[in-house]
This record gives C-alpha cells, structure tokens and sequence, in this order.
C-alpha cells in the first residue's frame, strides 16, 4: 500500500527489484541500522513499463502488469519482512510501486529519491560484466555519477 | 470532396501498370493478414491505392537474403512513384549477442512517429503512416536508390593505405553526418534499435547517407542509447578498418600481426574483430584509433551518448586532416 513518506527524521530509499543483489541491499540495511528509530525506510519498486507496441493487444498488456505487479508486491512484502524481523517498526518502512516508462531507471530512482527527499539511496550492485555494461548501461554507477544533495550506499 | 476509390476505379488504375498477362488480384482495406496480401494484389491506405510487387528481401551480412512477408514494394496508383509499404507485423523474441540476451520486438508506432520526426531530416529515408480500416499503422515509405554502407565499401579494390588516404576522409565526413542523425534522434528520446552498415544507403541523387528501417525495438536497460552506440562503433571499426578486421583473415595473411595483439585489442562483444586497427594499420592517427578503442576490451571508459562520441569524431577528424600521426 502506498502511503506518504512524511519528513520525520532520517529518510532512506531503497531500490527493490526480484534481484540477488536487491535482497542483499535489504538485507545490508536492515542488518546495519536494526530497526534504529530515526530511521525511516522507502522500498522502492519501479515497474519500468514498456511502450505501447510492445504488446500486441490490450489483454497481453494488462496480463504482463499484473504479473509485474504481483511480482512487485511480494518483493516488496519480503524486504518488509527482512527489516522488520531486524527490529524496523512496520509503520517506519513504506512500500512504494512506481509503474512508469524509463527511460534510465537510474533517472526514476532518483526522481523519487528527490520528490521523498531522501537523504540516503541504497542500490544493490549486480556486478555486471565489462561488455554488459557497455551493451546496457549500470544503474548502480550512474546513480553514483548522478546523484545531488544525498548519500549513496551501493551494496556489493 | 474526392472520388470515391471504388473497386471499379481501382481495377482501372491498377490495369494501366499491371503487365497484360496478368490479372488484378485481391483488394485489401485491411491489411491484418499480410500473407494474404499478395503479388498483383491492391491495398488501399488512407485515400491512395498500392499496386503490390513482391516482398521485401533483406540480407545479412553473406547469409542469403531473408523475405519479408510484411514488407511489400508497391507501386503508388495515383502517381505511379514506387514505394515500400510496410505492413504491421508483431514479432517478439529474444536477441541475443555475445551471450547477453534482451527482449527485442517491432514497433510499427515507433517507426511511424520517427517518420514524422525526421519527414525534413535528409539523412533519413522518408515517408509517412496511415491506419487502415482494421487501425493497423502502416507507414509507406518512398524509394532510395543507392547502394548500403556495406555494399560500397565491401566493393572498394583498393589497399588500405590507399583507402585510408584517399576515400576515408570524404566517408569520415558522412559518416559523422549520420552520427549526428542519430543524435538528433537521441535529443527527441528516440533509439534507432537496429543500427547496422547495411541499413545505411547511400541516396544515388544527393550523395547523402540515409538511415533506413526504424522499427525495431529493444527492453533497454539503463542506457537506452547504449545499444545505438555499440552499432555506430562497428560501423566505425568498419569504416576505418575496411571491413571487419579479423582475426581469421590476419592469420591467413598477416601472422606476424597477431604477435602484436593483445586481448584488450579486441572488439568489446565480437572478440573475432580487432578494435585496436592502428596494430594492423600503422599510419591510422592516434586520434582515430583512440575512438575505436572505446568499443574495444581494453575500454575502461564507454561513450555515454552520442555527443561524447561526436566531440572526438570532430577532433579525430580535425587531426587527419591535418594530417596528425
């Protein structure tokens, strides 16, 4: 469920996705702070939609969002799960599906970050291979060269 | 308000350029089932009538040319002009290149919206989109008489030395010229997706290099222009080297070369190509070579995005003309 993100004390994004590398930021977060209190957690879901002709028809389309979505939603549950079960208040860590079209998922992370006003974005890093990076670009290296006015914590 | 186009008066356009011997096919309003739509057949988009020809071929770098069923080269009734009419055709699959996959599929609205984009834009090929009655965005695109990128430079007989000083510099200049077309696609948020030295022509009117076939589409990643990138390099590599330079070739030909070569001299994804061409090719100035070697193993740093890759283009090209080692 999405709720406001309201400006009491340390605010903290994190960008969640299905990844290894996603559930090991989660983790890092949750293992490293331990539910402190003045501590507030963003899960940050992007469901990075594709243009229109991707689908064929407007059943193909609504079948790939509401796969995406309950994807989402239980990505989102176990990271809750992760921080809570490490002492995080549930009410201190909000959960937050973006379905928008990216064309940089970076850019998108860092334009809630902003409109949140994070102060820390925490990014797993996939370890992509020299050659993949070059075809597809990193998400975790361009929110480091990109990222204003907060802390970046990329999690190995 | 226009005559109608009755069957009847589309039988009489079509019979003036139809060969006697053969008679007038089908009438498509509808478009939906391309194999349907067939040779001597007309497909009647928008206000116009399209005398259909055969389908499209396309080849692949020295694999035998693939028929495209959805793409039919046409002649226009009204004014007699031929036209390739591409017909919606929804394809999704998986690419692969060097064992990284992503989800590819064609985008018939992408193209069409690039048409309009580029409809005064001479490094592109021209045309324009209409629905036809089942809503299907075709887009009817005029003729370019030309030879490919490829085609050109594949049939050069001259010795490197020779192309790299005489030709190079004039196909430097175009090739900049379509790098910039593709900048300026990249400023309107649009890839490309399908950048290869084949799916340049070369316009036989005006001497200029045209980019052809818009309407692949990729799942990009976080670099949406990373992919453009990687298809202006191997046309670079291409254009400097010649061709492909391989390794194959060089140990036929030149196997004292390979003692020179490294692993990070190599093509960052095909690693059969020499990125490194001045170890090959000694006279090639070290700004030009500087520019391969971004899309080489050895690469520590990519171009993010065409203005990068076009400011040392300017300067590589300053250089050579200046004749800089």
């Amino acid at each position: 469920m999405i709720q406001a993100f309201d400006r009491l004390i340390h605010h903290l994004l994190i960008a969640v996705d299905e990844s290894e590398n996603s559930r090991r930021a989660v983790s890092y977060v949750a293992k490293l702070l331990e539910g402190m209190p003045s501590f507030k957690v963003m899960l940050l879901h992007i469901i990075n939609e594709p243009e229109e002709d991707f689908f064929a028809d407007d059943g193909e389309r609504e079948r790939w969002m509401a796969e995406k979505q309950e994807t989402a939603e239980r990505v989102l549950d176990e990271a809750m799960t992760v921080l809570v079960g490490e002492g995080f208040e549930p009410e201190r860590v909000f959960p937050l599906i973006k379905v928008r079209y990216c064309p940089s998922i970076a850019e998108c992370i860092l334009h809630e970050a902003e409109a949140s006003q994070s102060e820390t974005i925490v990014v797993g890093r996939k370890g992509v291979s020299h050659k993949e990076e070059f075809l597809f670009g990193s998400v975790s290296n361009r929110i480091v060269h990109e990222a204003k006015d907060c802390t970046v914590w990329v999690v190995e | 308000m226009q005559d109608p186009l009755t069957d009847e008066k589309i039988a009489q356009m079509a019979a003036e350029r139809l060969p006697a011997s053969t008679p007038l096919g089908r009438i498509h309003r509808d478009t939906s089932d391309f194999f349907k739509v067939e040779y001597g057949d007309v497909a009647v988009l928008g206000r116009r009538a399209f005398l259909v020809g055969h389908n499209a071929k396309e080849g692949r770098f020295g694999v035998d040319d693939e028929v495209k069923h959805w793409v039919k080269r046409c002649i226009d009734l009204h004014d007699g002009s031929r036209k390739i009419v591409k017909l919606v055709f929804h394809e999704k699959f998986k690419a692969s290149i060097a064992n990284l996959s992503f989800d590819c599929f064609r985008s018939p609205k992408k193209e069409a919206r690039i048409l309009d984009l580029v409809a005064d834009h001479g490094h592109f090929m021209h045309g324009y989109w209409v629905r036809d009655d089942a809503g299907n965005v075709v887009r009817i695109i005029d003729y370019i008489y030309g030879k490919t990128l490829h085609a050109m430079i594949n049939e050069l007989s001259l010795d490197h030395e020779i192309y790299y000083h005489e030709r190079l510099p004039q196909i430097l200049q175009k090739y900049i010229q379509c790098v910039e077309a593709i900048a300026f696609l990249h400023r309107h948020h649009e890839k490309h997706g399908d950048i290869r030295r084949d799916h340049i022509l070369i316009d036989r009117e005006t001497g200029h290099y045209r980019w052809i076939d818009f309407d692949f589409n990729y799942m990009h990643r976080e670099n949406m222009f990373a992919y453009d990138l990687f298809g202006l390099g191997n046309i670079f590599m291409f254009i400097i080297g010649k061709g492909d330079v391989l390794l194959g070739d060089l140990k036929q030909g030149r196997p004292e070369v390979l003692d020179r070569l490294t692993q990070n001299d190599l093509n960052i994804v095909f690693h059969n190509r020499v990125a490194n061409l001045k170890k090959v090719y000694p006279y090639i100035c070290e700004p030009l070579n500087r520019i391969s070697l971004h899309f080489s193993r050895g690469a520590e740093i990519f171009y993010q995005d065409t203005r990068q890759l076009l400011a040392d283009l300017n300067e590589a090209c300053h250089a050579f003309g200046q004749g800089d080692p």
